[in-house]
């Protein structure tokens, strides 16, 4: 570097040398000096027992949907469903969702702990306390039901209790059949007890 | 020709809870009728009326219930008034009840027998038609 007389190219020629190494420096700390990226934490993995799954062949939120023969639309929605080991045709189902809505309009909403759908008998069992609620403004609760899947047929096995618009009504047994084409029969039977407030109109 | 007879103890209040106890109750969504079979119990405040199966009519709109059938051997009885029929139809709206078929009515040990008996519960008056046939029990002296 040949010698200068004055500071002023001695500076310049200096800055020359000590300016790119700062670059660098400034440079280097974005890569070799930054925190540590740890990829592992940004995707959490769900600790769910793969084995387990893979064995027991469990859907989590089926749902099963068609048209009884008599024209009213019924779905079955479930939140896991396993096939039953012992029947082919079963799958036991948990927190068991099934809706009906029948030509005349009439939506009936019915949902229980657990269930058993059976479709090559289209038969849904439902049990473990289930609550029936018809857009008529009546909720009937009854501890276990069969509906069928390919028509309009509910019935349940034990006491029923049923409220609704100013009558409340306690039953040893329940059965919704069809009768006619569209309209429906609905059968209390083993005693009725039933308390109707007339409407003050 | 009819005799008036004073339900006196009828005063009754047609708005009360009507409770019914049947065997088996069947609603059929078509006709709109629910209809209780199996030795039928019907009790609203202290009117009680017993009947061998009762059809209740809906009135189509608002689901109130416009009349009550009941057939097979009809009992009635209000306090100390009691009655017997082989049918009758009550309007709770209107508070009437009119008794058919061989009516005997007894109020404390006095018997009236007809054919159809009209019994208006709000302001507890009735009518007793067709063949009237009394006994009045004269004093025991």
């Amino acid at each position: 570097m040949s010698a200068y007389d004055n500071p002023y190219s001695r500076f310049v020629a200096w800055s020359k040398i000590v300016l790119p190494l700062l670059a660098l420096g400034l440079l280097s700390t974005m890569f070799l000096i930054s925190r540590g990226f740890d990829a592992s934490g940004v995707m959490p993995f769900a600790e769910v027992d793969v084995k387990e799954l893979a064995r027991e062949q469990r859907i989590s939120a089926p749902n099963y949907s068609g048209v009884t023969s008599d024209g009213s639309a019924i779905s079955v929605a479930a939140s896991t469903a396993r096939p039953d080991q012992t029947d082919r045709d079963t799958v036991n189902a948990t927190d068991l969702r099934a809706e009906v809505e029948t030509l005349s309009g009439m939506v009936i909403e019915l949902s229980s702990s657990s269930g058993q759908i059976n479709t090559r008998q289209s038969r849904a069992v439902l049990d473990g306390g289930v609550t029936v609620m018809t857009s008529s403004g009546y909720r009937i609760t009854t501890d276990k039901i069969t509906t069928s899947l390919s028509e309009t047929k509910l019935a349940t096995e034990g006491p029923v209790e049923a409220t609704g618009p100013g009558a409340k009504l306690s039953a040893g047994r329940m059965e919704l059949t069809q009768s006619g084409e569209a309209g429906y029969q609905l059968i209390f039977q083993n005693g009725v007890q039933m308390v109707y407030t007339p409407q003050v109109n | 020709q009819g005799a008036q007879v004073a339900f006196g103890g009828l005063k009754h209040d047609s708005s009360l809870p009507v409770e019914i106890a049947a065997d088996q109750l069947k609603i059929d969504q078509n006709t709109g009728l629910a209809t209780f079979t199996g030795n039928v119990l019907i009790g609203q405040g202290t009117l009680r009326l017993g009947a061998g199966s009762v059809v209740v009519e809906y009135t189509t709109q608002g689901g109130d219930v416009q009349n009550m059938r009941a057939s097979g051997g009809v009992t009635f009885s209000n306090g100390a008034e009691a009655a017997e029929a082989q049918s009758a139809v009550y309007a709770p709206g209107s508070g009437q009840m009119v008794l058919s078929g061989e009516v005997v009515l007894t109020q404390g040990n006095n018997a009236l027998a007809g054919e159809r008996l009209v019994i208006n519960l709000s302001d507890g008056t009735g009518t007793m038609e067709g063949r009237v046939r009394t006994i009045f029990q004269t004093g025991n002296n």
